[in-house]
This record gives C-alpha cells, sequence and structure tokens, in this order.
C-alpha cells in the first residue's frame, strides 16, 4: 500500500504537480476535486463527474486540488481499466500533471486551459 | 471533394519546397521544433523496459483489428447506441459534412467549439460549417493560431511549428480587446481569457478521436492543454469524427496504444489529459452533452484493406515520422498539402485521393527509412513509398519525359556498347552545365558527382 503512494507523489511531483500527504490547512479556500482512482506509475489523477462534481469542476479553476484517498492508488492503466470496465462512466479523464502546451516554438507552458497549478493531496486512513 | 481538398499537384509541391528552403527564419523554426520532438521521444522511448515488445503488441493489435473491422464497428456501434448516443457511417466527406451540418442545424447552434482534429481537416468540415452559416473556433493553440492567421496545419501533431512567439503575439492582439506581447505567459493567459468565451457559449462541441473502444462504446481522446475536456463539458452536442480505423476491441488492447501515443508524439509517459468518453451526459450529471453523434469516416480507407498498402490503415497519428525526416524538415507540412505531411503523409495522400493527385509526394524521400525506425506501430513507411513510385510507372502517372528517360537509360546499360557510350557521353556533357533533357530539373535541385578524367576501363 505505501509503496503505491510513495510511487504515486514520486511520478506526480515528476509531472509537475504539487504533492501533499495528508490535507494541508493552507489549501483549505482553493477549488477542490475528488480523484475516483490514481495512477501509481505515472503519478496521474483520474476524475469521473458525480452528483457532486461536473467535468468542468476539474477544468476550470487556475489553481485546483485533488483529493485521493490512499486506496484509491493503482499500479497503472492496466489496473485502472480492469477496476473501471463493467461499469464506465460517461467522462474519465486521467490527468498528469498540469494543463500544459508547447505549441508556440516548442517551447512548454503550463495553464493554457486547465489548471496552472495542480495539487495532489494523498488522503491516508 | 476528396481529391479537392488533399489534392497536392506536382508544380505546387516544388513551389512550397523552394519557398520554404528560401526561407531562414522557418528553416530555423522547423529545424528546432523538430529536433525537441524527437529528442522527448527518444528519451521517453529509451526509459522503457521492452520497447521492442510494447512496438510489437501494439503492431498486432491494429492488424488484427483492422482485420476484423466489420465485426469491431458493429460492437462500437452497438455500444454507443445503448448508451443513448447515435452512429452514421459516412463513405466520403461531403457525406461527413451534411450530416454534422444537419446535426448543427437541428440544435439551432450557432458558435461550434472545435479540439484539433485531422480527420476534420480531411473532410474540410471547417469549410462547410461556415458555409452553412455557423461560426467555428479552434481551440487548440496552435490551431487557434493558424486559423486567426489563416493557413493550414504544418505538422499533425505541432501544427504551429513554423510559427515564433511574435507571430502569436499579432494573431492574438488582432483577436482580442488589447494588445499582446510576445512574451509565453503573457500569451498564454490571452489565448485563455479569449478561448473561455468560446467553451461558455459554444451550442455544439466537435472533436475527432484518437481511439475508440468497442467494447464500452468510448471516445479516447488526448490533449496536453485539456481543450478536447473543455469542447466536450459544456456544449449541449458533441460530434465525433472518428476515423474508421481508430477502432480498438478492448479497453485492455487501448493501454498499449496510449501509452506509445504519448511517448511517440510528444515524448510523455502519456499525454496530460487522457480522457475516454462513454456516452452523453447521464441522469444527475452536471455537465456534459446532452446529444452524442458519432461520424465514422471511410473516405477511402476500406479499399485499403487487403493491398499491400493495408499497414497504413496502422498508423496512430503521432507525428514521430515526420520529427526524423530529412525533406520535411526541410519542406516542412506546406509541401505535402493542406492536411497530412511527411512520411506517414506522402503514403496516406496519394492512398486517398489517388495518385495522379499527389504525384510528386512518393518521391518526397531520400528512402533513408528513418521514418520505418521511428514508427511506433512498425509501418515500413519507405517501403511503401518505393511501392507507390511503382505504380506511378505503371499506372502511367509518371510523366511522359520521365518514363522516356528510364526507358532510354534502361535500354542503353542493357548492352555493353550503350554503357561505354553513356559515361563517354556524360564526360562530354558535365562541363556543359549538367545534364541535358529529361535529366535536367532533377539535377538542378542537385549536387552532381564529379566524374574521374579517364574512365577506369581506359586505365592502363
Amino acid at each position: 500500500m505505501s509503496e503505491l503512494v510513495d510511487g504515486f507523489l514520486a511520478n506526480a511531483e515528476a509531472a509537475g504537480c504539487r504533492t501533499h500527504l495528508g490535507a494541508g490547512s493552507d489549501l483549505a479556500e482553493l477549488p477542490t476535486v475528488r480523484a475516483t482512482y490514481a495512477l501509481a506509475d505515472t503519478g496521474s489523477v483520474v476524475f469521473a463527474p458525480s452528483a457532486e462534481q461536473g467535468r468542468v469542476d476539474w477544468l476550470d479553476a487556475e489553481t485546483l486540488v485533488a483529493l485521493v484517498p490512499a486506496d484509491r492508488i493503482v499500479p497503472g492503466l492496466d489496473e485502472l481499466f480492469a477496476a473501471v470496465r463493467e461499469r464506465m462512466p460517461s467522462a474519465l479523464t486521467i490527468v498528469t500533471g498540469p494543463s500544459r502546451t508547447a505549441d508556440i516554438e516548442q517551447t512548454l507552458v503550463v495553464g493554457v486551459h486547465g489548471p496552472r497549478v495542480l495539487h495532489v493531496v494523498v488522503l491516508e486512513g | 471533394m476528396t481529391a479537392e481538398r488533399l489534392a497536392q499537384p506536382a508544380e505546387r509541391f516544388r513551389e512550397a519546397a523552394r519557398r520554404s528552403l528560401a526561407d531562414g527564419h522557418r528553416q530555423a523554426a522547423l529545424d528546432s521544433g523538430t529536433e525537441r520532438l524527437l529528442t522527448g521521444r527518444l528519451h521517453a522511448w529509451g526509459a522503457l523496459d521492452d520497447a521492442q515488445g510494447l512496438r510489437d503488441r501494439a503492431r498486432e493489435i491494429r492488424t488484427r483489428t483492422i482485420d476484423e473491422l466489420e465485426l469491431h464497428l458493429a460492437t462500437f456501434t452497438r455500444s454507443v447506441e445503448g448508451l443513448g448516443g447515435h452512429v452514421q457511417v459516412c463513405s466520403t466527406p461531403a457525406d461527413a459534412c451534411a450530416y454534422v451540418t444537419e446535426v448543427c442545424g437541428r440544435a439551432d447552434a450557432r458558435l461550434v467549439a472545435k479540439s484539433k482534429s485531422m480527420a476534420t481537416e480531411e473532410i474540410g468540415l471547417n469549410d462547410a460549417l461556415e458555409a452553412a452559416g455557423l461560426r467555428v473556433v479552434e481551440t487548440d493553440l496552435g490551431e487557434y493560431l493558424i486559423q486567426l492567421a489563416g493557413g493550414h496545419p504544418e505538422h499533425i501533431v505541432a501544427p504551429a511549428i513554423d510559427r515564433t512567439r511574435e507571430d502569436a503575439a499579432i494573431a492574438l492582439s488582432a483577436a482580442g480587446d488589447r494588445p499582446v506581447e510576445p512574451e509565453m505567459d503573457q500569451l498564454m493567459l490571452a489565448a485563455r481569457r479569449q478561448l473561455r468565451e468560446v467553451f461558455r457559449t459554444a451550442d455544439v462541441g466537435i472533436t475527432g478521436a484518437n481511439f475508440a473502444v468497442a467494447e464500452t462504446g468510448s471516445i479516447c481522446l488526448v490533449t496536453n492543454e485539456g481543450n478536447a475536456d473543455l469542447v466536450t463539458a459544456l456544449p449541449q452536442v458533441h460530434v465525433v469524427i472518428l476515423g474508421m480505423e481508430r477502432l480498438v476491441p478492448t479497453l485492455a488492447e487501448l493501454v498499449p496504444l496510449v501509452r506509445l501515443l504519448g511517448r511517440s508524439g510528444t515524448g510523455e509517459q502519456l499525454t496530460t489529459y487522457t480522457t475516454l468518453l462513454t456516452g452523453p451526459r447521464r441522469e444527475g450529471e452536471r455537465d456534459g452533452p446532452e446529444e452524442l453523434h458519432v461520424v465514422v469516416l471511410d473516405n477511402g480507407r476500406s479499399k485499403l484493406r487487403g493491398t499491400r498498402y493495408r499497414e497504413m490503415l496502422n498508423c496512430i497519428r503521432c507525428g514521430a515520422c515526420l520529427n526524423v525526416c530529412p525533406i520535411y524538415r526541410k519542406t516542412g507540412g506546406a509541401a505535402y498539402g493542406p492536411v497530412y505531411s511527411g512520411p506517414m503523409g506522402a503514403v496516406l495522400v496519394p492512398l486517398l485521393t489517388g495518385l495522379e493527385h499527389a504525384p510528386s509526394l512518393p518521391h518526397a524521400s531520400s528512402l533513408c527509412g528513418a521514418c520505418t525506425d521511428a514508427c511506433p506501430v512498425g509501418i515500413p513507411l519507405h517501403e511503401l513509398l518505393i511501392d507507390l513510385r511503382r505504380d506511378l510507372v505503371e499506372q502511367g502517372v509518371a510523366s511522359r519525359r520521365e518514363r522516356l528517360a528510364l526507358t532510354l537509360w534502361s535500354y542503353a546499360w542493357s548492352t555493353s556498347a550503350g554503357y561505354r557510350i553513356s559515361t563517354r557521353l556524360a564526360r562530354l556533357g558535365l562541363p556543359l552545365g549538367g545534364l541535358a533533357g529529361p535529366g535536367r530539373t532533377w539535377a538542378a535541385a542537385r549536387a552532381l558527382p564529379r566524374l574521374a578524367r579517364t574512365r577506369f576501363r581506359d586505365r592502363r
């Protein structure tokens, strides 16, 4: 279990996220969404719509906090797809780092459409 | 219509290539752009434990799926319809454009937001919708800049590869209500502001599809910007233009393909936003389209099955072959026509539009094979280009002068006397300014080898 958490945090950091273990009070004011899964091998957070949150909620904010329950972290895409296959949500969005583009001069810049800053918070227990 | 859209007559190819070579600014942009993309790809592939294994698996999945396409298309259609979506197979660009225009009309649409899609470029969808009175806005940053400034995508993955931040500042300043400095952050914020309004007010969202999963009826879209997600979150209608060959039977088989696409396209383990959309909005959800239409585009694809070009249908449009191609890196995309470019374009365009409409493209290669090495699904691109060159001659598409030159050459060199005379003539001809007759066009763009003063056979 903690191996998945460690792997997820390290890879999310490498993908350009700001990572936290346990909710910090300094993020309390920011727009927050709940991840339905997370992938350890790429540091991705996975979102799906529910009665509480729409698609726009993980796309609109310039700074976004994604809450990831530790028991929702799976090793990678294979395990994610195996878990959702029987009941595919209408949208399953796998987000790896902040929104980015290299369309101008192939220079990487973040935040063209989605979040410029993506915090991921792993919630244990 | 296809012919008009994809066609690239020989003289247009030459003219576009010449213009590109003479433009130092563009040469520098192409050089650094392709270099960055290809370095990223090599780095990402280097990090894989078993790159060849992944490539073999992807090739096997693509080949098998296309062999059994009817089966998977039927499953896909059943899955989408079961979720309340619509599937329409269109065999020509005109059919596809008419269907989409009709959907927009029924929705009383005025504004259409688009996510980058080469399939929509292929069918000329924007022109068709604009002719019907709709406003169409591209939301991928590169495509948006091209739309503002006028022009066509120069690269299938990085459409604005030839444009600088100054070009972007001019386009965004003219489109908005305030001047934008050529600073990356400012450009980003200006584009974000301008396109937010489009996402919020669009009536219809149009996307392509990187893949479609038959068993679940899912459309897979990958973007780094997240624009495909916004295009499909707010508008009431979502229209997908799906190249019929992009089907994948199962979710499990999608895994190697998306992993390869991110690594080969932009050098990432996974593209930032990898999204699976399965049916329209469901009961109780806050957003997402009420209506979903999937246009399955044939446009000459099904007739390639069972031919020696069938492997071209395996292409996942990653752009890796463009970045390594010594011809593309000099000419850029314009030489290949308005849609597909590089080695994949040089093979695909003549196949879709007919060799007679793109006779130069099979020659737009040094046959070095770098494209074949780079291809994540193992398409033997340079071999297909040789096959197309053979077709050019066999179908009588090659120019009469070219065929005459080759006939004379093969006739002359089939006897020892002919060979002797030809080498003597070459010694006479070279000092007079190169080849004469049909060979002159060929020689004009090349440095001819210097011949030895005395022929080897004449040395005693």
